[in-house]
């Protein structure tokens, strides 16, 4: 199987403001081709870890490699292959929109303007109408334009979503997933659990400015286990479910409920030698995901 | 090559303050010029019938001898002198009636050498009513201002010079000091500096084009002043008395000047990344150098002030009257100007961006 290469290296990369820490440590590797999530509630370090990749900030300490080259040494080449969308931009109020990518454009040595023509298209922005004049949804698709018309091999996303409207974010999404089968690597901060449960192939979790957790979204679900509740006919013995893979074990009445991380063929075989009323296996959001890390401190579930 | 984008951007922004603030200055500068003569002419106002009368000063010995004459006045039986030292002879130190002749001498000891600075006035007696002939003073220079300010409203050169050196030094500066920090912090206030420096785009290159598009916007300001000078003082016929190339070098070079300005502003607008405050630092700089400079020009006792303002090393006033370029001073300038900038430079690559 061929190796996928490595779009972004991250060890240890620190940045503090002053005495406070912004991320400390933090150990990060994306891949070629795919859309990594990288989630946790504000000022948890998603920001400051996106700026610090594109040279915007100066790391504390650590390093930064992005295609392979230091993030401040080579930072002028690193922005010629990536797009960046900042979570909150502003534009020049008083052009148009056109004017103002035709410019950003042409600071990547780019005339040609259909890839912009047809983003725009796309996402019904209105490419004529000043900048300072569109609503805050219509900046935000400015935004999402401006980050992928270069059609660059890196786009960096910092809350790509905020301001879009439920049906444009479905887009947004279709269009993420067309972007990764293109071949793009996309590395997109959010704490939109459900847009990243649906985009991403792969999470990361921050929290206070520590990486808790990378992993396969499919992975980290099935680690998380599923959620088993049953209702007996009869009282059963507790000792009944104490097996392997069974955790979290708790009994209401004749109201089972039991997490299952791993030997469900045998749990389930358990559960139906007794009499069953009703019964539901419910796999985890991530939601839940990540409440359990922010509840736990950080521990594995 | 990207080169000269961010400044064509900045100044797609920013071309209509250029413009309304060039259209300001060209207009002021005209019509400044073109009320010359009359300021002049009020300038260089004499005594009432200072005409009628011819003073002469001589030192003899410790003595200095003024000797007067003046037009016979029609039917004067005789005449009066008085003598003061203000215009206003209201208690005139010495007065002499009934003087037959049209001369009168007057000796009096001289002040640290040179002739008494006194007024004389001249009356005729004539049917018995005083009747004014003259006044006339021993002083060359009549206007206070001039002696004490040394302005000199009544000289085309002197008259520039104040223009230049008071007014539209003041005026540009503040000016340029608030388009230099502006095209900076309003990157930054307006959120787009993520998205401008996240382009292919060194700080550097973003920070040199910032300041080239004020440096070069001011350059085009000054050569259309100084051509808008030159035609108004020929309007005016005085271009005999001061040459269009003397003015033009005057405006020319005070360009380094400006640069100091700009590249100081620009330092603020990196450093501090609030308009307000780097404005505030910025307007204060301008308006202390201007302040030293004003100080130092007040009186000769003052002068030791001049090194400490920028402003002092642009000899606008030796320039208007012909003398040579100082090109120790513009150097000067020049070095301070890239100085600032080397410093504004070397603060905004190791910053963090503000997000």
């Amino acid at each position: 199987m061929k190796k996928k290469k490595l779009v972004m290296d991250i060890r240890g990369l620190t940045k503090y403001y002053g005495k406070v820490v912004g991320i400390e440590g933090l150990d990060l590797k994306v891949y070629e081709g795919e859309i990594m999530g990288f989630l946790g509630p504000n000022g948890a370090g998603k920001t400051t870890t996106i700026r610090a990749c594109l040279d915007l900030i100066h790391k504390s300490d650590g390093v930064v490699n992005i295609f392979g080259l230091d993030s401040h040494r080579d930072s002028l080449e690193i922005r010629r292959r990536t797009g960046y969308l900042p979570g909150d931009f502003g534009m020049y109020p008083d052009l148009k929109v056109r004017t103002i990518l035709k410019y950003l454009l042409s600071q990547n040595g780019i005339s040609d303007t259909t890839r912009m023509e047809e983003l725009a298209r796309s996402f019904e922005l209105d490419l004529d109408r000043k900048y300072g004049e569109l609503s805050k949804g219509n900046r935000q698709k400015a935004g999402i334009v401006q980050a992928f018309m270069a059609d660059q091999d890196l786009i960096m996303l910092d809350e790509p979503t905020s301001g879009l409207d439920p049906l444009m974010q479905k887009k947004f999404y279709g269009f993420l997933r067309e972007e990764r089968e293109n071949g793009k690597t996309i590395f997109m901060s959010s704490h939109i659990l459900a847009e990243v449960e649906e985009v991403c192939d792969r999470v990361a979790i921050i929290r206070n400015g520590h990486l808790q957790v990378v992993e396969n979204i499919h992975s980290l679900k099935e680690k998380m286990g599923k959620k088993l509740v049953v209702e007996f006919e009869n009282s059963v013995d507790t000792g009944l479910f104490e097996m392997e893979g069974v955790n979290d074990f708790s009994i209401d009445g004749r109201m089972v409920t039991m997490i299952v991380t791993s030997n469900l063929d045998e749990v389930i075989k358990t559960v139906s030698r007794q009499n069953i009323i009703n019964m539901s296996l419910e796999t985890f959001s991530l939601e839940h995901l990540f409440l359990t890390y922010y509840s736990r401190g950080g521990r594995d579930p | 090559m990207k080169l000269g984008r961010t400044m064509l951007m900045e100044l797609r922004c920013s071309w209509r303050g250029y413009l309304i603030f060039t259209l300001v200055v060209v207009l002021i500068l005209a019509g400044m010029v073109e009320i010359f003569p009359s300021v002049s002419e009020a300038w260089q106002h004499e005594l009432d019938g200072a005409e009628n009368i011819d003073i002469v000063t001589v030192m003899e010995g410790d003595l200095a001898v003024i000797e007067l004459t003046w037009v016979e006045h029609p039917g004067a039986d005789n005449y009066t002198v008085m003598v003061g030292n203000s215009p206003y002879m209201i208690v005139p130190m010495d007065r002499v009636d009934g003087i037959e002749g049209r001369t009168y001498t007057y000796q009096a000891p001289p002040e640290d050498g040179t002739p008494p600075e006194l007024y004389f006035s001249v009356s005729a007696m004539v049917d018995g009513e005083r009747k004014f002939v003259g006044a006339e003073s021993t002083m060359e220079r009549l206007n206070p201002l001039e002696e004490t300010l040394g302005l000199d409203y009544g000289d085309i050169r002197g008259f520039m010079s104040v223009i230049w050196g008071m007014w539209f030094v003041l005026l540009i500066g503040l000016y340029i000091a608030l388009a230099a920090v502006n095209s900076v912090s309003r990157d930054f206030e307006e959120g787009r500096m993520d998205i401008l420096l996240s382009q292919p785009v060194s700080r550097r290159q973003y920070m040199l084009e910032k300041f080239s598009l004020v440096a070069l916007v001011t350059m085009v300001l000054l050569v259309i002043s100084g051509v808008v000078s030159v035609a108004s003082v020929n309007a005016v016929g005085e271009l005999e008395t001061i040459s269009a190339s003397a003015i033009l070098l005057t405006t020319i070079l005070s360009w380094p000047l400006f640069l100091v300005i700009i590249a100081f502003s620009v330092l603020m607008a990196v450093y501090l990344d609030n308009s307000k405050k780097a404005l505030g630092i910025t307007f204060l700089f301008v308006l202390v150098q201007y302040g030293i400079h004003l100080v130092g020009d007040m009186a000769e006792a003052l002068e030791y002030v001049k090194p400490f303002s920028v402003i002092s090393y642009w000899n606008h006033d030796s320039l208007l009257h012909g003398e040579a370029v100082a090109w120790g001073d513009t150097v000067f300038l020049l070095v301070l100007a890239i100085a600032f900038v080397l410093s504004a430079l070397y603060i905004f690559e190791r910053r963090d961006v503000p997000a």
